[in-house]
C-alpha cells in the first residue's frame, strides 16, 4: 500500500462566492523509498499542495489517505507522526540554538513538559548525525547560512520520525555545491525507505536524483513519470517552459544570439568543453567543417585559416585572434 | 554527544534558576526591611523565623503593611512578565504585551463605570475603606472577563493571530473612548480617583484581598510553566507548529485565558502597571541569551518578581514617607536600561 494516495484533489482557496482552484484532480501516490519532485512554473500550486496535503490547508475537494487512512480522520498530533515538513519559511525565533529546535521537532513524543527520554536522545542524535551537522549543534539559527540552515531543518524533519517527508524548495537560494549535497542527502534518507517529496524548480539536480516526476501545469492534468521517460517525450519542456527563449533547460545550457560565424573544433576532454562554451558566448557556431579550424592540444590552442597558422596560449587569446581574423 | 550538550545545558540552567532564587528572596528581605521605618535584616530574619522581632510596632509593620506589599510586588513582577512573554510568542510580535488584547482597558472601563456611574447612584462615594476597594476589584475583574470572553470567542473563529491582536487594539480604542465621555461628564473627585487608580499600587492589599490574590496568580504561574513546551513549538512559526502536531485553535485558547487571568487578577487588585510586561521578557532574552520556553517562563518570573521588588524599593524611596506611583517608576527606571541593552544587542530580533 501506498504511504500517502492522493485521489481527485482539488487544491485552492476558499473565496466568498466561489472557490479558488488552483489545481484539480490531482491523483497521485507517494511510495516508500522513493524521492518524487513536484515541478512547474511559479504560481501553479506546488506550495499549496505541499500545504494542503500536509493538513495546513484543507483541501477543496477529492481525497488524501495515509496508509488508507483519510487526512479528515486524522488529528494533527496522528498527522505530525505520519508526516514532516520543510517549508519556505525560516523559524520565526532565530535565537534558538540548532539542538533546541530539534529537539522542538521531537514535539510529538516528548513529555508534557519537553523532558526527552533516552530513545529521544538517540533518535536526535541519528538525526544530527545523518545530517552531518554535529558541528553545527550548539550554533544559534541566525548565526548559520542557508545551506546550513536547510541540513537542520532536514535533521528537524527525520527527528521527527515520520515515513512521509515534504520539502518545499529545499534547494533555492543554495549554490550548487550545497544543492548536490541536499539532495544527496535525500537520496540517502529516501534509501532507508522513507518517502520524500520535493517541490522544486531545478531541473538537472532533480531529474537526476528523483526516481518520479510529478508536473503541474495551469489548466492541464498532473503529468507522471519518470524523469527520463519525461524528458526524452519532451513533455517536461512543455510543461516547464514556453518555447523561444533559446534556453535548453532540460541541459542548461543557453544559446545565444548567432553572429553567423562559423569555426570548426578539434579536440577533447574539458578543454575541448570550456572552449565550446566560449565560442558559443561570443556567437560562434560550431561546425563539423569551416575555414577557420581550431585544433585544441594539450598546452595551446592553434588556429588554422587557409594557409595561416597561429598559436594561442588562453582561451581569451584565441577569442581576440579570431575576431581579428574574421573581421579583416 | 547529545547527552553532553543537554547535561551541561541543563546544570548550567538550573544554576542560573537556583542564583535567581536566592537573588529573589535577598531582595525580598531587603524590602521588607527598608522603608519609612528601617528594621534591621537580623530582626526581619527573626519575624520570619519566630514569627516575631519582639517588637510590637515592627510586628505590625512587617505583618500589616510590608510583607502584603512584598509578596504583591513579586507575583504582579512574575505574572505581568510571564503574560507578555506569551504574548508576544503568540503574536511574534515584539511590542506585544500583558495588555495587547485589551485586558487593561476592559477593566479600566470597568472601573470607571464603577466611580463615574457610582456617583450617580449615589452608592459609591459612601462605601469606604474595605467595601470600596472589593468593589473596584470586582468592577475591573467584571471588565476584564468580559473582553476575555469575546476574545475568546474570537480565537475559537479566527484562523489568523494577528487579526486578533488587532481585535484587541480595536477593543483598547474603543473602551478608552468610552472612559473619556464617563470622565468628561464627571466631576473633579472622581477623575482624581480614576486616575490615581490608572497609577497602579502595590500596597492596597490586605490580607483578605490576597486570600484571593495568591492562589489565582500562583495557579496561573504553575499553568504558564505547563504552557512552555507548546510555546517552544510556536517559536518556528505556525505552520511547523500545526506541522509538529500542535492543535492550535486550543493553544490559542489556553494562553489567552492563562494571560487574560493572570493579567486580568492584577489589573483588578493592583490598577494597569504598564511598561512591566512588554520589557520585561525582552531584558531576560537579553540578560540570558535564550529563546527557549522551558528555561525562560521560569527565568522571567523569577526575574519579574525581583525586579519588581527592586522597582517597589526604589518608589518607597527609604527614608521620606511618601510612595512614588509604582507606574512611574517602572518605565522611569526600566526604559533606560532596555535602551542601553538593544544599543548594545543592535538587533531585537536576533535576542528572539
Amino acid at each position: 500500500m501506498s504511504l500517502l494516495e492522493v485521489k481527485n484533489l482539488s487544491i485552492g482557496y476558499p473565496g466568498k462566492d466561489q472557490n479558488k482552484i488552483i489545481q484539480s484532480d490531482v491523483s497521485v501516490y507517494l511510495e516508500s523509498g522513493q524521492i518524487v519532485s513536484l515541478m512547474g512554473q511559479n504560481g501553479v500550486g506546488k506550495t499549496t499542495f505541499i500545504k494542503t496535503i500536509s493538513g495546513l490547508l484543507n483541501p477543496i475537494k477529492g481525497e488524501i489517505l495515509f496508509d488508507g487512512r483519510p487526512l479528515e480522520q486524522l488529528s494533527a498530533a496522528d498527522m505530525s507522526k505520519k508526516l514532516s515538513v520543510v517549508l519556505t519559511e525560516k523559524p520565526y525565533a532565530q535565537n534558538l540554538s540548532v539542538l533546541e529546535l530539534i529537539t522542538i521537532g521531537r514535539h510529538p513524543y516528548s513529555s508534557w513538559m519537553g523532558m526527552l527520554s533516552a530513545h529521544d536522545k538517540e533518535v536526535i542524535d541519528w538525526a544530527i548525525t545523518e545530517t552531518h551537522i554535529n558541528y553545527l549543534a550548539n550554533k544559534k539559527l541566525f548565526e548559520l547560512s542557508d545551506g546550513q540552515l536547510q541540513k537542520v531543518m532536514i535533521a528537524k524533519a527525520l527527528a521527527q520520525e515520520t515515513n512521509i517527508i515534504l520539502l518545499d524548495e529545499p534547494a533555492a537560494h543554495l549554490d550548487l555545491y550545497n544543492k548536490i549535497e541536499v539532495m544527496m542527502l535525500l537520496r540517502q534518507i529516501a534509501q532507508s525507505g522513507k518517502a520524500i517529496l520535493i517541490s522544486t524548480h531545478d531541473m538537472q539536480v532533480s531529474t537526476q536524483l528523483s526516481d518520479r516526476l510529478w508536473l503541474f501545469n495551469f489548466n492541464e492534468a498532473v503529468k507522471q513519470g519518470t524523469p527520463e521517460d519525461l524528458i526524452m517525450d519532451g513533455t517536461l519542456e512543455k510543461t516547464l517552459y514556453l518555447n523561444g527563449y533559446g534556453y535548453d533547460m532540460v541541459h542548461g545550457t543557453v544559446d545565444m544570439i548567432k553572429s553567423g560565424r562559423t569555426v570548426s573544433i578539434n579536440g577533447s576532454g574539458d578543454r575541448l568543453f570550456w572552449t565550446q562554451q566560449a565560442l558559443r558566448r561570443n556567437g560562434y557556431t560550431v561546425q563539423e567543417k569551416s575555414e577557420v579550424a581550431v585544433i585544441i592540444s594539450d598546452s595551446a590552442w592553434e588556429v588554422n585559416v587557409g594557409e595561416q597558422t597561429f598559436h594561442v596560449e588562453s582561451i581569451e587569446n584565441l577569442l581576440l585572434k579570431l575576431n581579428n581574423i574574421l573581421s579583416s | 554527544m547529545i547527552n553532553q550538550y543537554l547535561e551541561a545545558s541543563k546544570s548550567k540552567w538550573v544554576k542560573v534558576l537556583i542564583g535567581l532564587g536566592v537573588g529573589l528572596i535577598l531582595c525580598l528581605l531587603i524590602n521588607l526591611s527598608f522603608g519609612s521605618v528601617s528594621i534591621e535584616l537580623s530582626k526581619v530574619f527573626a519575624f520570619f523565623i519566630g514569627g516575631t522581632t519582639e517588637n510590637d510596632s515592627w510586628d505590625l509593620i512587617l505583618r500589616n503593611f510590608r510583607l502584603p506589599k512584598a509578596l504583591t510586588a513579586v507575583l504582579v513582577g512574575s505574572a505581568l512578565s510571564v503574560s507578555g512573554l506569551q504574548m508576544q510568542t503568540l503574536f511574534r510580535n515584539p511590542l506585544a504585551g500583558p495588555y495587547v488584547l485589551g485586558i487593561s482597558s476592559g477593566a479600566g472601563l470597568g472601573v470607571a463605570i464603577a466611580i463615574f456611574l457610582g456617583f450617580y447612584v449615589g452608592g459609591f462615594l459612601e462605601l469606604s475603606g474595605i467595601g470600596r476597594s472589593w468593589l473596584l476589584v470586582a468592577a475591573a475583574g467584571v471588565g476584564s472577563l468580559s473582553v476575555l470572553l469575546v476574545i475568546s470567542l474570537a480565537a475559537s473563529r479566527i484562523k489568523d493571530s494577528v487579526t486578533l491582536l488587532i481585535i484587541g487594539l480595536m477593543f483598547g480604542a474603543a473602551s478608552g473612548a468610552f472612559v473619556s465621555i464617563l470622565q468628561f461628564f464627571s466631576q473633579a473627585e472622581n477623575i482624581q480617583a480614576y486616575v490615581i487608580w490608572s497609577f497602579g499600587s502595590l500596597g492596597s492589599l490586605s490580607w483578605t484581598e490576597l486570600s484571593v490574590f495568591i492562589p489565582i496568580i500562583t495557579l496561573g504561574l504553575i499553568f504558564s510553566i505547563l504552557l512552555s513546551k507548546p510555546l517552544n513549538t510556536l517559536l518556528l512559526g505556525e505552520n511547523y507548529a500545526v506541522s509538529l502536531g500542535l492543535n492550535m485553535k486550543k493553544t490559542r485558547l489556553l494562553i489567552i485565558i492563562n494571560t487574560a487571568v493572570l493579567a486580568g487578577t492584577v489589573t483588578a487588585f493592583c490598577g494597569p502597571i504598564a511598561f512591566f510586561g512588554i520589557a520585561l521578557p525582552h531584558l531576560t532574552r537579553m540578560l540570558f541569551n535564550t529563546s527557549n520556553h522551558l528555561f525562560l517562563t521560569p527565568l522571567v518570573i523569577l526575574f519579574g518578581g525581583t525586579l519588581m521588588l527592586l522597582f517597589d524599593f526604589i518608589a518607597q524611596l527609604p527614608g521620606i514617607e511618601t510612595t512614588l506611583p509604582i507606574n512611574a517608576v517602572t518605565a522611569l527606571f526600566g526604559a533606560p536600561f532596555v535602551i542601553y541593552l538593544l544599543l548594545r544587542k543592535r538587533n531585537l530580533y536576533y535576542s528572539y
